[in-house]
């Protein structure tokens, strides 16, 4: 970290000069730790990687599904063509994606508590509520910004491999659009759900299990419960009802609305935060 | 240089006692990674979760079927095979084994111990040997043990109402030395990775990716050539044809063994060549 970070300015002993400086003390300080967030990022080899990864497995899958699409069209079943959502099919990567993104924000805290380096954070800037959403704010546009710029790569790449007979989206397409920003979004709630669990775990590996476990783990285990109980309990779950955003084509009768999964999915992210905020100014460090 | 040959004498006596032969070296190392293996709470934590998960989804599954038996379909009834669907569990539990054989490793490198233990034997080859042996033989008694008992559980729970199966039922033994198996595999799977990748997070990552999430990204992918020449020889897929009944367009459970412990050694030569070329 920087030095002007930790050292605060010399100010007068005026009384009225100190006091008018304070306003603007709040609006340095955020500038202070963001700047310190955006270099804690970028200096660890991991983040990087991480999100290089990440795009790297959206746009390559929206080619590799897209050709394997084209390549065995021909023996795909008449149900499995009606079903078919170019739009979706070409941002698939997006489920790989969120392995790298969701360990990205898992060990955004973690790593820190881990080395120890939280403590030096949080003494430099005691408002650790301020230090979470500075965190949160970062890490959450950077991912928003590389993920939705791969979402895109990658639905061109994709339905520039459907050809012929095979069906391909448009932008302009209903709910196309709104599907291929919803990667980046999607994403985006997923680094801030494992930012969460991070802060309330303060341990990788339960982290890393927690947020892969209500992600990923879940839904089989749901599907597993016989007849309609899993159906119906299925699009409640957080991965489930967020992914609703970046699909056209419901995968069941059952899904919610893209809107309304995704605002299911921020809500479930909104809880994890709201925990994490209350223990992160409890807890020791 | 001249005297290079020579061992140079520090003052300090030659250390007494018996030779150290390879026997004694072996027994040495099985000894120092059991206390370590047994020692550490999160493996403790990471095969109690794995148990109890495994037996509460079979109960939580078999409990649902009988349940709502009156009120499924025929074709549901039809295809109803109460051994696969009490061991349902193991498309999840893997995940939990692999994590377990990659934190035996990996904690030692995210703590540094793992330089005390090369210090301590420099035969680096021999130490991983030794954590591959006892994790195997404690991987696969306690593989047996949950798979066994997530298995008794479920049956009892379909007894009256379902169609349910024994030990001695066709196929019973053979699906749970299967799946018993697999776990075993995957928990020295996760070993290996876990000394390739040292750190807890890029493995438990990527067990996650290859056992949970490619398989589901491709299972819809036309069922072309490459199709079936790749996606039937994943890992996770290999897993589901040792303990599950038949499925078409999968490999028959032998050679699925076979071909999941081809896995395991390939995995264990990379994390061989990981040891030797670079720097704990």
């Amino acid at each position: 970290m920087s030095a002007h970070v930790t050292e605060p300015p010399r100010r007068p002993e005026h009384p009225q000069v100190r006091t008018r400086l304070r306003p603007r003390a709040g609006a340095t300080r955020l500038g202070a730790t963001a700047r310190s967030e955006w270099i804690k990022l970028w200096s660890v080899r991991s983040a990087p990687a991480a999100l290089a990864a990440a795009v790297l497995v959206v746009v390559v899958g929206g080619f590799v599904l897209g050709a394997g699409y084209r390549s065995g069209w021909a023996s795909l079943s008449p149900g499995d063509r009606r079903s078919f959502d170019p739009t979706f099919t070409s941002l698939r990567g997006v489920q790989l994606a969120q392995l790298f993104v969701g360990s990205l924000g898992v060990l955004a805290l973690t790593g820190e508590y881990a080395t120890g380096l939280i403590r030096t954070t949080l003494a430099a800037t005691p408002q650790r509520a301020q230090v979470l959403a500075v965190k949160a704010l970062v890490l959450g546009l950077v991912v928003w910004a590389l993920c939705t710029a791969a979402s895109f790569a990658a639905f061109a790449i994709g339905q520039s491999q459907f050809t012929g007979p095979v069906p391909h989206a448009s932008p302009g397409g209903p709910g196309v659009l709104r599907a291929v920003l919803g990667g980046g979004i999607f994403l985006t709630l997923v680094v801030l759900f494992g930012m969460a669990l991070g802060a309330l775990t303060r341990s990788t590996p339960l982290g890393l299990a927690s947020l892969f476990g209500v992600l990923l783990v879940l839904p089989v285990a749901v599907q597993l419960l016989p007849g309609s109980v899993g159906e119906r309990v299925d699009p409640y779950l957080p991965g489930e009802a967020g992914s609703q955003l970046w699909r056209v084509v419901p995968p069941s009768p059952h899904s919610l609305a893209p809107w309304t999964g995704a605002g299911l999915f921020a809500l479930y992210v909104a809880v994890a935060a709201g925990a994490a905020l209350v223990l992160v100014r409890r807890r020791d460090v | 240089m001249p005297g290079t040959s020579k061992r140079i004498s520090n003052g300090s006596p030659p250390v007494p006692g018996p030779p150290v032969t390879a026997l004694r070296r072996g027994r040495a190392v099985l000894t120092s990674e059991w206390i370590k293996m047994g020692s550490l709470r999160s493996l403790r934590a990471t095969a109690l979760t794995g148990l109890v998960f495994s037996v509460l989804l079979a109960f939580l599954v078999c409990t649902g079927f009988h349940s709502r038996w009156h009120s499924l379909g025929p074709e549901t009834r039809a295809a109803f095979r109460p051994v696969d669907t009490s061991l349902g569990f193991l498309q999840l539990t893997p995940l939990l084994f692999g994590a377990l054989g990659a934190l035996v490793v990996t904690g030692e490198y995210g703590t540094g111990q793992i330089r005390g233990t090369f210090a301590a034997t420099p035969q680096r080859p021999l130490v991983l040997a030794a954590k591959a042996v006892l994790l195997g033989a404690v991987g696969l008694a306690l593989a047996l043990i949950t798979v066994g008992f997530a298995f008794l559980v479920g049956q009892g729970q379909l007894a009256g109402t379902a169609p349910h199966a024994s030990l001695g039922s066709s196929g019973a033994a053979g699906a749970l030395l299967g799946g018993a198996l697999y776990l075993t595999l995957t928990a020295l799977f996760g070993l290996f990775l876990g000394v390739v990748v040292r750190s807890t997070a890029v493995a438990v990552s990527t067990l996650f990716g290859l056992f949970l999430v490619l398989p589901v990204l491709v299972d819809n992918l036309p069922k072309g050539a490459a199709w079936r020449h790749t996606v039937p020889w994943l890992p996770s897929n290999l897993g589901y044809s040792l303990w599950h009944s038949p499925a078409p367009l999968l490999v028959r459970a032998t050679p699925a063994g076979f071909a999941l412990a081809g896995w395991v050694v390939l995995l264990a030569a990379g994390a061989l060549a990981s040891l030797r070329v670079r720097d704990a």
